[in-house]
């Protein structure tokens, strides 16, 4: 594995990643141990994010290298081999609000953690959540939501899913939402930010 | 108005801010009834000794931007009666008024919305317009400066901003683009570039929008300013502000957008930092001219990207703190206090705040941690917030007594606290809101 591409992308150097990408596939190297360091780096941004060393600007930037350096890798690479995952989640933001950053760091730190997340963006209505369950036989949802403006969709959301006999755990996050919003729209728990949905996804998929 | 006295340059920054604050306390309101005088000159002078930090009987609670659009919801106006209907707003504002006996005056903000339609306003979407009618007005994020304009911009943020900004933001004012660069118009014949946009066609079609603008606008103000008055003259004051944001915030929220600056600082990091510089003086000059010109003592600050959660402690301190911290002082010196509307949490950047001279700032919190608030800022600033907008909307009162009770025990005896939101809260109800009321008068 290319320590000089870990470091690249740990210390944000774009350039360099693209540079030494092309350089190492040049030298033929595998796409795959590419894509190891890749993964390699993305840990430690993760680790960094954890402690409070990594925020916003970095996660963004590194998800931005990783779509950069996918899109070389790509045309090279046979289908990528599914491996094991932890889980399925299904996230999106509820309807009505369209913050996003938090959400993409939480799709982020999951996907590094080993989950398979099906992403659905922002504004998502609630019968979108119970049709992507149905499709990706998802265990797990989150919702995020900024707004106070957020609080009904996600409560019809929660009641939409059980309604539909989904058999799913529901988590919960975003700017306004607490523990007293846990309790008003039903989900199963609340979390704080990225590492706590991590923690609690973890935990269910244990249980289950 | 505010009117400099003679002696204004030899007074110190305190002195100049006494002077502001007297100007705005004694500001002529024509009083419905010598009772109604009598609130208003108490509220006004519990306000004040607040702002001052001198002793005084109890701590207010304040609706204003917390509550503002409950106090017309609660009898069945809508977003986009607020963005649209503002003379049917009154009626349920001095009501409001009339049987909570706020502090404060609280009133939904005045939001322009024929102005909105003629210039095709696209930063936002509001109620009655694209989003439906039970919403207000909300922000849609977009890049309205590229990366590589930064250059552009530093080199004259106001030219950007006329001929640039706001054609983007504002199709119907896109032939501003035409216009010459002012501060090369010297010799006789400059004239020519100067008003020959004002011949073409396209350019006065633009004047003819603006004209009607303006009559809608005069339409607008008309209704707001009698309602102002009246809720003024049964006697409850306001804070007047002006409302400004950091250098990086204009950058982030208004040009680049947040993943857009959020990544500049590793992309160009010398171009985002001069563009906030070239900022400092345009948003003082800007501050202390609108002060003068509406007498409001105070700017207010909505905070965004600076938070615990947006970036690290050296990142703050290298991009957001220092052009911030440079327009405070520049509106300290001139005597404006700064309000800070400290959107999330800075349970990391208090230290930042202490670095202020005292009584120069309002600090208001949404999420941050109120105990190192206490004991970090409260002998030096006046502290405000952080009523959960999660509790109001659907906690008990019981819930919402004991937190404000909390709160009481922190800073009943600071020496000036303000009982607020953390964020607003546009649903709750009229038990829970008086229990918010009530807190302070224990
Ligand atoms: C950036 C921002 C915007 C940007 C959003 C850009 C984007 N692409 O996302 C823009 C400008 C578009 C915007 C628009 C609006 N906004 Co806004 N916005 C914010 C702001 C400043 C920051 C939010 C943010 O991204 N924080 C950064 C994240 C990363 O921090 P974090 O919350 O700690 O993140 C963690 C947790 O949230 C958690 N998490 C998140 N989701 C989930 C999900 C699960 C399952 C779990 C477990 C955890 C979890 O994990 C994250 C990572 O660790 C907040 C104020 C604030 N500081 O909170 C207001 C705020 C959320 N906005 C607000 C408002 C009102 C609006 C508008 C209506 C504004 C307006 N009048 O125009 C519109 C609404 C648009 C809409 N329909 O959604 C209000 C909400 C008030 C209320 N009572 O509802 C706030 C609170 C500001 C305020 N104090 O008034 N906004």
């Amino acid at each position: 594995m290319s320590q000089e591409l870990i470091d690249a992308i740990t210390d944000m150097r774009e350039d360099d990643v693209l540079r030494i990408t092309n350089e190492l596939l040049n030298g033929g190297a595998s796409p795959l141990d590419i894509l190891n360091a890749c993964k390699a780096a993305m840990e430690v941004i993760g680790q960094r994010f954890e402690t409070g060393e990594a925020f916003i600007p970095e996660l963004i930037l590194a998800g931005e290298m990783m779509t950069a350096v996918s899109d070389i890798l790509k045309p090279r690479m046979a289908e990528e081999a599914p491996g094991d995952k932890l889980g399925k989640i299904v996230l999106g933001t509820v309807e009505g609000d369209i913050h996003d950053i938090a959400k993409d760091i939480v799709v982020f730190m999951l996907d590094l953690n080993g989950f398979e997340v099906t992403d659905l963006g922002v504004d998502v209505p609630a019968a979108r959540f119970v049709e992507a369950v149905q499709e990706t036989g998802a265990t797990i949802v989150g919702l995020s939501g900024f707004l106070t403006l957020a609080y009904d969709p996600m409560k019809e959301t929660v009641a939409a899913l059980r309604e539909n006999g989904l058999n799913v755990k529901i988590m919960i996050g975003g700017g306004q939402i607490d523990e007293q919003i846990r309790d008003y729209t039903g989900a199963d728990a609340y979390g704080r930010d990225a590492m706590a949905a991590v923690a609690l996804a973890k935990e269910w998929v244990k249980e289950s | 108005m505010f009117v400099r006295p003679d002696n204004w340059k030899e007074l110190s920054p305190m002195e100049r801010r006494k002077v502001r604050l007297d100007n705005w306390q004694n500001a002529p309101v024509q009083f419905m009834s010598p009772e109604a005088e009598a609130n208003y000159k108490e509220r006004i002078g519990r306000l004040r000794k607040i702002y001052d930090m001198e002793p005084h009987d109890r701590p207010i609670a304040d609706g204003f931007m917390g509550a503002n659009e409950y106090v017309v919801r609660r009898k069945g106006m809508n977003g986009k009666d607020m963005v649209y209907n503002h003379e049917k707003l009154r009626e349920p504002l001095l009501e409001f008024h009339n049987e909570f006996q706020p502090d404060t005056a609280v009133s939904p903000l005045p939001y322009p919305g024929k102005v909105m339609d003629l210039l095709n306003y696209q930063t936002y979407i509001w109620g009655g317009q694209k989003l439906p009618d039970e919403l207000t007005i909300q922000a849609v994020e977009g890049e309205y400066m590229m990366a590589d304009e930064y250059r552009v911009f530093a080199a004259d943020p106001t030219d950007f901003w006329l001929k640039k900004y706001i054609p983007r933001v504002m199709p119907a004012l896109g032939p501003l683009a035409m216009l010459t660069e002012f501060p090369r118009v010297s010799e006789n014949v400059d004239l020519i570039d100067m008003i020959l946009p004002f011949g073409l066609p396209p350019f006065q079609a633009m004047l003819q929008t603006l004209m009607e603008a303006g009559n809608e606008l005069m339409k607008m103000l008309g209704a707001v300013g009698q309602t102002g008055a009246m809720i003024a003259a049964s006697g409850f004051p306001s804070m007047g502000f002006n409302i400004v944001k950091t250098p990086f915030d204009y950058l982030g929220d208004t040009l680049r957008g947040t993943k857009g600056i959020l990544t500049d600082m590793y992309r160009r990091p010398n171009d985002l930092l001069a563009a906030c510089e070239a900022y400092v003086p345009v948003l003082i000059n800007a501050v202390v001219n609108a002060s003068d010109r509406n007498g409001a003592p105070a700017a207010l600050y909505v905070l965004h990207k600076g938070a615990d959660a947006f970036m690290s402690q050296p990142q703050f301190e290298k991009f957001y703190w220092p052009t911030w911290k440079q327009v405070m002082m520049g509106l300290y010196e001139e005597g404006i206090v700064s309000y800070l509307f400290i959107e999330g949490s800075y349970n990391k950047r208090l230290q930042n705040l202490a670095e202020m001279p005292e009584k120069s700032l309002v600090c208001h919190f949404d999420q941050t941690e109120m105990g190192p608030v206490k004991d970090i800022l409260s002998d030096k600033q006046i502290i405000a917030g952080n009523v959960p907008a999660s509790l109001m909307a659907t906690g008990t009162t019981d819930e919402v007594r004991a937190y404000c009770g909390n709160l009481m025990d922190l800073f009943g005896d600071a020496p000036g606290y303000i009982m607020a939101h953390g964020c607003y809260f546009e649903n709750t109800t009229d038990d829970k809101m008086r229990a918010f009321m009530d807190s302070v008068k224990r």
